[in-house]
């Protein structure tokens, strides 16, 4: 997995990239999080549009970077949802905890 | 139908290992004649069965290994994984689709394994618990 952020509008946007397994990347994933908290984002978007493929330790690291974004009373949106992804989503039933747009504008107008 | 052993391998019960297994099985799968969606799906799912080894079946005990092996057919690819762990109910999994463990960060591997793959099976072993995974190949192996 890579993670690369960047800010639009006061929204930080957090690039996923390559295959997302688990593992150490959650430590990753959830530092990135917790650091932009701490520069007081209040609004994020997850870019998943470069993402190869996700596990379900990938899942949980969506689901613990959502979580941890809610308590800290800020918001999340995914965008660039794969096809693999969404299907994930569907067998999961996460599709009714992940708010997601097409694209980055569309997240961005929602906001 | 006759199956060939491709891989043979064995890893110590450390998540670190995950890349490297994955990037083994997915030159293996490149080498057949399985859609880039179905590659997925078995990567996906054998990464599934490796973590489930680790963290479940062998407790990140790191004494204790994994052993993973693929086999093909011309019909169908079999990945085979063994931990050396106690013994494992699928049964008393809970059900990650209900409502109140849809927040919980683990526990969707299996569901996601029984989808993306044709044929799924636990064996109970003297030495620990063994989940066999089939996928066929749409146009042949």
């Amino acid at each position: 997995m890579r993670l690369k952020t960047r800010e639009r509008d006061g929204i930080l946007i957090l690039e996923v990239k390559g295959k997302v397994m688990g593992g150490p990347e959650a430590t990753v994933f959830q530092d990135t999080i917790k650091e932009a908290l701490g520069k007081k984002y209040k609004k994020f978007i997850f870019d998943l549009g470069g993402v190869d493929w996700m596990n379900s330790s990938g899942l949980g690291i969506l689901i613990g970077g959502l979580t941890t974004i809610k308590n800290a009373n800020s918001e999340l949106r995914l965008a660039n949802v794969t096809e693999k992804i969404k299907s994930l989503f569907m067998i999961t039933k996460l599709v009714t905890i992940f708010d997601s747009y097409e694209t980055i504008e569309d997240a961005l107008q929602n906001y | 139908m006759p199956l060939k052993k491709l891989v043979d391998l064995s890893i110590p019960s450390s998540q670190d290992y995950l890349p490297q297994v994955d990037s083994f099985v997915e030159k293996l799968l490149k080498a057949t004649k399985f859609p880039k969606d179905d590659l997925d799906d078995v990567a996906i799912s054998v990464s599934e069965a490796v973590n489930n080894a680790i963290l479940h079946g062998n407790q990140s005990d790191e004494s204790k290994k994994v052993f993973i092996k693929v086999y093909l057919s011309k019909k169908y690819i079999r990945i085979s994984v063994r931990d050396e762990g106690g013994g494992f109910k699928p049964e008393r999994v809970p059900d990650p689709t209900e409502d109140e463990n849809l927040l919980k960060a683990s526990g969707r591997g299996l569901l996601i394994m029984q989808h993306l793959m044709d044929r799924l099976a636990f064996k109970p072993t003297s030495k620990g618990t063994e989940i066999i995974l089939d996928k066929f190949c749409p146009e042949g192996c």
